[in-house]
């Protein structure tokens, strides 16, 4: 079957997958650098290997979290009233899912590392020093236990690998989902009576902001070159995209907002533009709103065409929705270890 | 689908809640203030942050205008107050006090003050820190031990469990590539399996376009 197909002019899916890690990994260095807390005299600061790596390996987790999330929400989308259609795809995805939530564990035991590495600047961290923060502070326990749900995906997707959709769809879902929960815990979060409402709006931006890039990815790569299961797979996607963009929008400016408003000396809202937290979440406004218009094309003029099945330039559509998705998920990385004040 | 996200939604808020997220440390108040010109030289500076200042990677150094380093040991924590002694600084000079702590929420915090001593300053102020550090110490140790819990058989469990899966993978990828129709479904570089992905189903839907 492996027959070499003439190669096509138009945008395939490896574009939509490089778009949205390339956008994500220079965001994230650049946003880093953007915010670094400059050196200060008397203190040694750690090296560039950790200045860069950090946010590297750090937005690599993200990537790797939002590809489990994407490629287990496709046997939803793809729904299961027609395995011989479906079945091509998801022997596809079921592999690639445990790839993926590998890639995921070790790059969040390669943060705890590097964050231990930033702690004790100059040489290299020992594995008391790895045991003493993990043991020690919250953000450690946070990624292990990420790492630990990571796996969890990793076995329970070998299951699929295995026995293919017996495995329900949901539970991966939620597995891969659960493993996000602990992210926010790395981040920042505010000592005040609403602690409890923005960490459920942090929660609720993480896990919306998943569904939504990882489902849009995996059913630009995989879904969207058969043009009767994207008939099928993009209008319920659309559904659950427009969910996930008022829940990431509405969770993302309470967040932002609120952590502002609470952390004492920080005065809004002079300090949207004159804090590095403030400036990113307006970066992070703004990538939102660019993807809107995006989407919406997607939604209201693309969509009647491939209901029916017509060819359209969606992949292509999808591939500069999805790289600014990336854009705000490097700035993400930055946004969660910038000082507030 | 709906009635998925409904579940999952509601019981990840209830997980949300009893997740212990802290929050980032910001500098408050300092001895001497940031800024001050003082007039007797003190023997220890205090910094004060609004929230409990993480035990063990509290560092503060005290550097003076030629960048002669003169704080004296490490920096002691008690609670949200992270001070070291000083050795008897020289009058009439400018002294930056330069900080990195590990903030509650585990992000480490920079930062620095300056202050300035007048040039007829008197020799070295009486020690201000009255409060007990190792006390201090001890009730914050006890707080965040509270708070963090161990993580040793965490450790263990997380090594046992990537031993089995490591093994799982390698036995179910290698048996699931064998019976697959296509004869592509290499595991590993995902580059290469979304080009084959693509091609393949771009005939395939050609194929069904033509049926």
């Amino acid at each position: 079957m492996t027959i070499a197909a003439p190669p096509r002019p138009r945008v395939g899916g490896r574009w939509v997958v490089g778009a949205f890690a390339v956008c994500a990994i220079v965001a994230a260095v650049v946003a880093s650098t953007f915010t670094a807390q400059e050196a200060v005299p008397g203190i040694p600061m750690p090296g560039p290997i950790v200045a860069y790596g950090l946010p590297v390996v750090r937005v690599l987790l993200d990537l790797a979290a939002v590809a489990v999330v994407g490629l287990s929400l496709v046997p939803k989308l793809l729904g299961f009233d027609a395995p011989e259609l479906t079945e091509p795809v998801l022997r596809r995805t079921r592999p690639l899912t445990v790839t993926a939530a590998w890639v995921w564990a070790v790059c969040a035991l390669l943060t705890i590392v590097f964050q231990t590495a930033e702690l004790n600047p100059g040489g290299l961290p020992t594995l008391g020093m790895i045991a003493a923060y993990v043991d020690g502070v919250g953000t450690g326990q946070g990624l292990l236990f990420s790492a630990a749900c990571a796996l969890m995906a990793a076995g329970i997707g070998l299951m699929a690998v295995r026995f293919g959709e017996k495995v329900p769809a949901e539970l991966r879902i939620i597995v891969a989902l659960f493993g996000l929960l602990p992210i926010p815990v790395t981040g920042h979060a505010v000592n005040s009576v609403w602690h409890d409402p923005i960490m459920i709006a942090m929660e609720t931006h993480v896990m919306g902001a998943a569904a939504w890039a990882g489902g849009l990815v995996a059913t630009a790569v995989f879904v969207a070159p058969r043009p009767s299961l994207l008939a099928v797979a993009l209008p319920r996607f659309s559904r659950m995209a427009t969910v996930c963009l008022l829940l990431v929008g509405l969770s993302g400016l309470i967040t932002g907002l609120g952590t502002m408003a609470l952390t004492p000396g920080v005065e809004l809202p002079g300090a949207i533009v004159t804090s590095h937290y403030g400036v990113l979440v307006v970066v992070k406004l703004m990538l939102t709103a660019l993807v809107v218009p995006l989407a919406a094309h997607v939604r209201f003029r693309l969509m009647p065409l491939i209901r029916r099945a017509e060819p359209t330039a969606v992949v292509g559509w999808v591939a500069a929705e999805v790289a600014l998705m990336g854009l705000a998920y490097g700035v993400a990385v930055a946004i969660t270890r910038a000082s507030i004040g | 689908m709906r009635r998925l996200c409904v579940i999952v939604l509601l019981a990840f808020a209830g997980v949300g809640v009893a997740l212990p997220a802290q929050a980032h440390n910001v500098l408050v108040g300092s001895d001497p203030k940031d800024g001050a010109t003082l007039t007797a030289a003190p023997a220890r500076i205090t910094l004060v942050f609004d929230q409990a200042v993480r035990q063990g990677y509290a560092q503060v150094g005290v550097t003076g205008a030629d960048g002669t380093a003169w704080a004296d040991g490490s920096a002691e924590v008690a609670a949200e107050k992270v001070s070291v002694k000083v050795k008897p600084l020289r009058a009439g000079g400018a002294y930056v006090v330069g900080y990195r702590i590990l903030s509650a929420d585990g992000h480490p915090v920079t930062g620095k003050i300056g202050f300035t001593l007048a040039a007829d300053a008197t020799a070295v102020q009486k020690d201000s820190g009255t409060q007990d550090p190792a006390q201090g110490a001890t009730g914050a140790d006890a707080a965040e031990a509270a708070a963090n819990g161990g993580a040793g058989m965490a450790v263990v469990w997380i090594v046992g469990a990537l031993l089995v899966l490591a093994a799982g993978t390698a036995v179910a990828l290698r048996r699931a590539r064998t019976p697959a129709p296509d004869g592509d479904t290499r595991v590993g570089e995902a580059a290469g399996r979304v080009v084959t992905g693509d091609r393949d189903g771009d005939t395939r839907g050609g194929e069904r376009a033509d049926a």
